[in-house]
Parts: C-alpha cells; sequence; structure tokens
C-alpha cells in the first residue's frame, strides 16, 4: 500500500505543472480594463484567469491563460501575491465568477415547479433586493460543504450562503426544505 | 421605443438633462465591477449611448400607492456612437462584458451578471442597426415577450410563456379535461354514479339512524315494530351505494387508462416534431420522465384525486345541508369546530410535505448511487473502493432512516391529537344534543344521526386540506406536457417548398454564422462550395465547427445568419423530407435502434428486401461479424440488446447509408472509432459509396482525405485554407503543419501515411 502510494508521489512529482515564478511576473490593468501580465521578456496583454477549485479552494492554484487559452503558468496561491497585484488578480477572479453573498431570505415561494426567492445580496457591505427563479432545486440549490450553500438561478446568476449557521432564523427556516 | 425600462427610470435618465424622446431602446442591467452589484441602465439613442448607474430601491409614502419604487443615480456615462467601435460580447462564467475593439485595442464598456446577455445581445444588434443605416428595432424580439403580460414578472425562462404568478390552474385543468372528450358517455356515466353513490352514502344515516330509531324502535313512529322490513331497506340503500360506487370505478378505471395513452402519443407525436436544437437544450433533461411520470401524475389525480374531489365537495355540502336541516343550532355548533379542523389538517399537511420532499430527494440520490456502483463497477473493485462506496451509500441512507422516522413521529403524534380533537367536537355535540333530547327539543334519532354526519364531514375536510398541493402538482404536470405539445420546432417545413426533380449536389455556404448558445460563436462567416459529384475534405481542431457544418447543412439547425444552398436554392426553402432523404450522413455518434441488426440497416428503408439488406452489409464490411453473431441478422440490438463494438455499430450505420442511397454524402469522422485495420477495410466500402455523389467528409486522420478533390481548414468558425492536398501542401500553411504532425506521430509508431 505503502509503496503504491509512493510510486503515484513520484508519477506526479514527474509532471511540471509550470507555477508562475512570481519575481518576474507582474499583472497589470490595461487602458481598456484588462488584465495582463509582463512575464519575464513577454508581455500578455490580455489574460484569463480560472479558479483550477472555483468551489472548495478558490484562493489556490489560479490558471492564467493568453489571449489564445494557452495556459502561461499557474499561481499557487494568491497570498504569494503582494497587495496591489493581489488586488488586480482578485479584481479580474471576482469578474468572472462573480457570487454575490446571500445575506437574508425574505421570501421563498414555491410555484408550478419554480422555486421564487426574494434575496438581499452583496458584496463588500452594499446590499440589494433581487429576485429570482430557481428550478430543479434539486440540482440548483446545492450545498457546498457542511455550512456553505450556492443556489443557481435561471439566469444563470449564482449566489452563496456563505455560513448557513450566521444565517438569521427565518432565512434559515425558508431555506430549510431544499436543504439536503 | 421598444423596452421594459419602467417610467421612473426614463425619467431619471431625464433628470441627467438627457432628451429621453430620443430613446430608440434601453435595457436593465446590473453591475458587477468594483462597488458590487449596482441597477445600471443602458439607452440607447441614433447618436449616443447612456449607461447609468445608481441604486433601485421601494419606499414607503403617504399616497394612494403606499409602496414606490425609485431611482437613485450615482454616476452617468456618455458615450458618441460614432467615437464606438465594433461592440462585441464575451461571455465570462457568471458575468458578461459589453466591449469596444478600435484600432486593435479592446475595452470593457460594462460588465453585468450572466442573466442579461440576451438584452446587451439585443442592444448590440441596435447598435449595429443604427450604423447600417435601417431601423434601429429590426429583427429585435420584443421585450415585453419575456415578461409576464398580467403582472409584468419576468418569466423564469424566456423560451416557456409561463408566468406561475398568474398561471391560471382552471383554465389548464379545463384544457385537460379536454381529453375527456371522446369519452364524453363514460364520463357523464362516471359522474352520474359518483354522485348517486354520494346520495345514498347520505341517505344511509338518515334511514339507518333517523328512520330506524324515530319511526320503527319509538311507539309514535309510522312504522313501529317494522324491524326486519326496516333493516332490509338500511341494506337495500347500503347494497345500491356500494353497487354504485363498483359502476363508477369499473367505468373509469376503462376510461382514464385510454385518456393517457392519448396524452402520451400526443407528447411522443410532438416530440418526433420537434427540432435538434430542442433535444439539446437545458430543459430537456427530463424528456423520458415527461412522457411517463408526468403523464402518471396526471392519471393518478384523474383517477384517484378528482373523482373524490367531486364526491366529497358533493358529500360536504349535502352533508351541510342536511344538518342545517335537522337542527340548525347544533349546525352552528360543528361551523365553530371545522374551520379549527381545516387548519389542524392544513399545517399538518404542509410538514408531510417537506417530509415527503426530504425523503423524495433522498431516494433519488440513493437510486443515482446504485446506478453509479452498478455501471462504475469495475472502476469501484479496481481501486478496491468497495467499503468507500457502502459508507457513501449509508450516509445517505441514514439521513433518509432519520426524515423518515422524524415523519413516522409526527404522524403518530399529531393524528391522534387531531383525532382527540374531532373526538372532543363530537362530545359537546352529544352532550349539547343529549340536553336538547332530554328537553324534547329534538329525538333522540336526530342526534344520532347528527353525530353519524358529523364523522361524515371529517373524511372530506382532511382529503380536501391536502388535495389542493396535488391539483398543484397535477396542473404542473400538465404545463410541461402541454409546454411540449405545444412547442413550436425551430426548423419548419417551408409555406411552399421547393421540390427538385433530381438534387445534383453543388452546396455552396455563404457567410455562415451559427451559435448553440447566446455569445458562444461556433461558425463566424463561413464560406464553402462544393461542386456537384466531388469531395471535399474538411479538416480542422477538434471543436472548430466541423460538425456543426455538416448539422447546418442537413438543416437540423438553422443558420444564425449567412446562408446554405443545394443546387442553387436555399436549403431552408426546400422541401425538409426532399433532404433529409438526400443527405446521408455518417456521424462518429451512432444510434441504434432497439430491433434486430435488420431492422437497423433497414431503418431508411423499411421496404427493402432480405438480399439487399445482405448486400448493402457486405458493401459495409459488416457481414462478417453479423454472421459471426448466434443470431445473424436477427441479432437484437439498442437499449437491452447484444453489445456491439464501436467499430461494429459503425459499419451498420454505414450499411444503412448505403441502404438509403443519398445524393450527398456526408462522413462525419466515420471512422474515428475503428482500429486500422477495419479502417482500411471501411474506406473501400465508403469509396465505392462516395462514387458519383458530393461527398463531404471530416476527418481527423488526414490521410484518409489525400484523395479529396478538395480540401478545406477549419480554424475558430472560419475557412482559414482551401484548395487541393499537392497546393496545400505547397503552401505551407496550417494544414501543411497539421499533417507533418500526423506523418511524425505515425513515423515514430513505425506506420505510414
Amino acid at each position: 500500500m505503502e509503496k503504491s502510494t509512493l510510486e503515484a508521489q513520484t508519477l506526479a512529482s514527474a509532471i511540471d505543472i509550470g507555477m508562475i515564478d512570481l519575481k518576474i511576473a507582474e499583472f497589470y490593468v490595461t487602458p481598456g480594463g484588462f488584465t495582463g501580465l509582463r512575464y519575464g521578456e513577454n508581455d500578455h496583454n490580455r489574460i484569463t484567469l480560472r479558479r483550477a477549485f472555483p468551489i472548495g479552494n478558490p484562493e489556490e492554484y489560479i490558471s492564467v491563460a493568453d489571449k489564445t487559452n494557452k495556459e502561461i503558468g499557474m499561481i499557487r496561491s494568491l497570498s504569494e501575491l503582494t497587495k496591489k497585484q493581489y488586488e488586480i488578480v482578485v479584481s479580474e477572479l471576482e469578474k468572472r465568477y462573480y457570487s454575490p453573498t446571500v445575506f437574508e431570505v425574505k421570501s421563498v415561494k414555491d410555484k408550478l415547479g419554480y422555486v421564487y426567492m426574494e434575496l438581499l445580496i452583496g458584496k463588500e457591505g452594499a446590499k440589494y433586493k433581487k429576485n429570482c427563479a430557481i428550478k430543479d432545486v434539486n440540482k440548483n440549490i446545492r450545498m457546498l460543504d457542511d455550512d456553505k450553500l450556492a443556489i443557481f438561478d435561471v439566469d444563470g446568476n449564482r449566489y452563496i450562503v456563505e455560513s448557513l449557521v450566521n444565517l438569521d432564523k427565518k432565512s434559515l427556516k425558508r431555506l430549510e426544505p431544499y436543504l439536503f | 421605443m421598444k423596452t421594459f425600462v419602467p417610467e421612473y427610470i426614463i425619467s431619471a435618465f431625464a433628470a441627467q438633462g438627457i432628451d429621453t424622446s430620443k430613446f430608440v431602446y434601453a435595457t436593465h442591467t446590473d453591475f458587477a465591477d468594483k462597488s458590487g452589484y449596482l441597477d445600471s441602465y443602458i439607452a440607447v439613442s441614433n447618436e449616443k449611448m447612456y449607461i447609468l448607474y445608481g441604486e433601485e430601491k421601494v419606499v414607503k409614502t403617504s399616497g394612494a400607492r403606499r409602496i414606490v419604487a425609485v431611482y437613485e443615480p450615482k454616476e452617468l456615462e456618455i458615450h458618441d456612437l460614432s467615437s464606438l467601435g465594433e461592440l462585441t460580447l464575451e461571455r465570462l462564467l457568471s458575468t458578461g462584458r459589453l466591449c469596444n475593439e478600435q484600432d486593435h485595442e479592446t475595452s470593457i464598456l460594462l460588465v453585468f451578471s450572466i442573466g442579461f446577455i440576451s438584452d446587451i445581445e439585443k442592444l448590440i444588434k441596435v447598435v449595429k442597426n443604427i450604423r447600417d443605416g435601417i431601423e434601429p428595432l429590426t429583427d429585435i424580439l420584443v421585450d415585453e415577450e419575456l415578461f409576464c403580460h398580467k403582472c409584468g414578472t419576468r418569466y423564469p425562462e424566456p423560451n416557456r410563456k409561463l408566468c406561475p404568478k398568474c398561471m391560471d390552474k382552471v383554465s389548464i385543468t379545463r384544457r385537460l379535461l379536454g381529453f375527456f372528450g371522446h369519452y364524453k358517455q363514460k364520463v357523464i356515466i362516471i359522474f352520474l354514479t359518483m354522485l348517486a353513490g354520494s346520495v345514498f352514502s347520505m341517505i344511509t344515516p338518515l334511514v339507518g339512524t333517523k328512520f330506524f330509531f324515530d319511526e320503527v324502535l319509538m311507539e309514535e313512529g309510522s312504522f313501529y315494530g317494522y324491524i326486519l322490513g326496516a333493516v332490509l331497506l338500511i341494506l337495500l340503500v347500503r347494497a345500491v351505494g356500494v353497487a354504485l360506487n363498483i359502476l363508477y370505478s369499473y367505468v373509469l378505471a376503462r376510461t382514464v387508462p385510454w385518456i393517457v395513452q392519448d396524452l402520451k402519443l400526443r407528447i411522443f407525436e410532438a416530440m418526433q416534431r420537434l427540432s435538434v436544437g430542442f433535444y439539446t437544450s437545458k430543459r430537456t433533461g427530463s424528456l423520458m420522465n415527461r412522457v411517463n411520470q408526468d403523464a402518471n401524475n396526471i392519471y393518478w389525480f384523474f383517477v384517484d384525486g378528482l373523482p373524490y374531489v367531486v364526491v366529497n365537495l358533493f358529500t360536504f355540502t349535502g352533508v351541510i345541508i342536511l344538518m342545517c336541516v335537522l337542527n340548525v343550532k347544533l349546525a352552528l355548533i360543528c361551523f365553530v369546530i371545522l374551520p379549527i379542523a381545516i387548519i389542524f389538517f392544513r399545517i399538518l399537511w404542509s410538514i408531510f410535505r417537506r417530509f415527503h420532499h426530504k425523503n423524495w430527494v433522498y431516494n433519488s440520490q440513493l437510486n443515482s448511487m446504485v446506478s453509479d456502483s452498478v455501471n462504475g463497477q469495475r472502476v469501484i473493485k479496481a481501486f478496491a473502493k468497495e467499503d468507500t462506496e457502502a459508507r457513501r451509500f449509508a450516509e445517505v441512507g441514514g439521513k433518509q432512516a432519520l426524515v423518515d422516522i422524524h415523519a413516522m413521529n409526527t404522524s403518530s403524534t399529531a393524528f391522534p391529537l387531531i383525532y382527540l380533537f374531532m373526538f372532543l367536537g363530537q362530545v359537546i355535540i352529544t352532550a349539547i344534543g343529549g340536553i336538547m333530547v332530554l328537553e324534547g327539543e329534538i329525538t333522540i334519532g336526530t342526534l344520532l344521526t347528527f353525530i353519524a354526519y358529523l364523522s361524515m364531514l371529517y373524511g372530506p375536510l382532511e382529503f380536501m386540506s391536502w388535495v389542493s398541493n396535488w391539483w398543484a402538482r397535477c396542473v404542473d404536470s400538465a404545463q410541461r406536457v402541454f409546454e411540449i405539445i405545444d412547442a413550436k420546432p425551430d426548423v419548419t417545413e417551408p409555406d411552399n417548398p421547393v421540390i427538385l426533380d433530381k438534387i445534383r449536389g453543388n452546396i455552396e455556404l455563404k457567410g455562415v454564422k451559427f451559435e448553440y448558445d447566446p455569445a458562444t460563436p461556433v461558425l463566424k462567416g463561413l464560406d464553402l462550395s462544393v461542386k456537384a459529384g466531388e469531395m471535399l475534405g474538411i479538416v480542422g481542431k477538434t471543436g472548430a465547427g466541423k460538425s456543426t457544418m455538416a448539422n447546418l447543412i442537413a438543416r437540423l439547425y438553422d443558420v444564425n445568419e449567412g446562408s446554405i444552398t443545394i443546387d442553387g436554392v436555399n436549403v431552408k426553402e426546400l422541401s425538409l423530407t426532399l433532404l433529409r432523404n438526400s443527405i446521408g450522413i455518417v456521424s462518429q455518434d451512432i444510434y441504434l435502434f432497439i430491433g434486430t441488426i435488420a431492422d437497423n440497416i433497414r431503418y431508411a428503408k423499411p421496404d427493402a428486401c432480405t438480399e439487399v439488406v445482405i448486400r448493402a452489409a457486405k458493401a459495409a464490411s459488416a457481414h462478417d461479424f453479423i454472421m459471426a453473431l448466434p443470431d445473424a441478422y436477427e441479432t437484437k440490438v439498442g437499449a437491452g440488446g447484444q453489445d456491439l463494438s464501436g467499430g461494429e455499430k459503425q459499419r451498420l450505420s454505414i450499411a444503412r447509408t448505403i441502404l438509403q442511397d443519398p445524393d450527398i454524402l456526408i462522413l462525419d469522422e466515420a471512422t474515428a472509432a475503428m482500429d486500422t485495420e477495419t479502417e482500411a477495410s471501411i474506406q473501400k466500402a465508403l469509396f465505392d459509396l462516395q462514387r458519383g455523389r458530393t461527398t463531404i467528409a471530416i476527418a481527423h486522420r488526414l490521410s484518409t482525405l489525400r484523395d479529396a478533390d478538395s480540401l478545406a481548414v477549419i480554424s475558430d468558425g472560419k475557412v482559414v485554407e482551401s484548395g487541393t492536398h499537392k497546393e496545400l501542401m505547397e503552401k505551407k500553411g496550417e494544414y501543411h503543419k497539421l499533417y507533418t504532425i500526423q506523418l511524425e506521430g505515425l513515423k515514430v509508431i513505425n506506420m505510414e501515411a
């Protein structure tokens, strides 16, 4: 058993993930609002950032691809970036994975196969009301871990309840029939 | 201006000093950038584009309309259309970007959450129309079509014009009842026997209690002492009631299954009519369930629900009337007890609904796990994960058991309590009624009859408290069923189809654009042409749009822009039957229907004789493997039938096409699933098949296309190179690169291209 694990490690370590050397990397925002990367002698004026684990581990293993979608490399952890670089990268990631936090569930109505929710959502302090319709609740209201919940509406928007424990009692009661 | 932007938003634009009378289009989006969620509105006039960021709020006022929506603008951006370049849309995961491409530079104009992507697409189209000098709203779907006309709620799905807030359950039920139209006589018999049965149930206490006690047992009664006669009468009344129930159940059981069969057939026929796009869209995952499960939901409601709704409503009303006739005072006391019982029942059923829902979800999860485990047994065993899988199953099973325990605990506590409450009501009536009997106000027969009627009310009450949920489920199923029946196919037969005597096979694609999902273009202006009888080889990487092009030629989908012509006639004008019969597709996705191998080969020509079937199989190099099977051509294939390898299935598919004898042949990776030896044997069959017909061959292995009359390299939805093999090799472009890579690869494994 131990031997096979060791072999697997050897096999895995033979593959180079191609981590970005952050010492020679500089992320920047182009005048057009896109994110670019100066990497060594190369200047990629438009890059795409993708999370390898967008739900379970959004801060680690970030893929950086160029304009043609060819991967330049990966960032092992966002914590390795300087504050300024972190802000640029996170801002770009937030645009791709925009998932407002649900602060309150104001109402839930189950009608003819659709669940209508009135949510209080937002990011960084600003809160807004949002009405959304969800179909196939078993598929589109998903527990991400024991405490975190994702809601996907029919328009393709996604909302995250960061902590069910910290949600107010009324909201939790409204969501309760859909939590599995 | 066609838009669904409310008037107070237009006022907010006006308050910024903008002449809103010039707006030609306006739409709502949100802004998901640094500041989080904002309600932004974007409007377009013939000269400018305005983006207004702000917050939309609902505030209380003192006027007649106590609550009004207000908009607080925060920032305004104005762009001259003349100063903007080409507007493009970029789709991210849960957001989209409206971009401005100008002088080889791209800048972001707006970020929005993905739900608004179709609105922004329309905006881009409006701007394009303005620039092209045509009416700005040409080809723009009216926004109002996306919203409910009654309440303004956005439809949950744009393709499903259904507002669950306003949906009229009654009209859907009425439409459903329309299926009973062919069985009018039986339906009339059902209802008459049901009602007559209810009448006999209601008069049973009158005869069995009041009549017996007051008229037979009492000295002053009209039939004093006629016990045998009274008992026979009671028995007769009961027997007639039972006979009527048997009769109605019998007729019902012989009627409803046929109605459901009609419904299933209508769904199935409608599904055959729909375009491929309907099946590949998101909402078709449960189509099979719709045919069976939804039709069954409807079946059970009509067998076990609706008849009892009628019976219970009739009984409830009749009993109330009889109670009032017997004694108004006692009846009024009942009217106090009954609503409390209704409330209890409703609360209880809403709790049980949650339990049932949870139970249903866990059950589905367990079913999926069993299915996963059965299909993945080899992998489970290979990784020695039997225990892990058992633990996963036990975990979910445990959760389901807990739900069951809760449900049973609730049921075993709540129901006895409710029945105790109902008994209490009966005790109160008995006490008050007893006093009234002692005071000579009512007879003992009246009191006992009254108590019997009171207990007759609880059944209908309990039933009516939960049947509404059942009805809602039935209406939901019916709505989904009607959605298929009413769906209009994307690809339709033209009103006056062109029927060509003979298709020669000149094919031309001009500026073809196509996308399966908004903002994800697959073909971006593709130009191609094939002369009749020639072979065109299509080369390109995976996802370049090669198979999509084949689907468009066969009109499985319609192009978004541009045109496809066959012998100079647009495929949209050609008769669909003629077109499909004239095109044979041998693709990488092979489907064998449930039936014998011979049936599957005969699919295109069911009347083909045995000899022709064998000849087609031989031509497709399928005969030898078929004969090696125990039942040869009569071997059952398809779901539950004989397992065939990818190469064997492919050969059957080629035999099927040989029998079809099409004018145009599309080979879409026809030999991709085969080993080199089998491929070589089939290449000959394909070569014979291609002779004299226009052929479009899509292949990864470029060696198979070397003999094509011309080749086209598709990349990113466009043709980037075309010419003969020789010309393209000399050009040393994309084709040369691909060919050399493959050649080198084959050399490594000691093979020649």
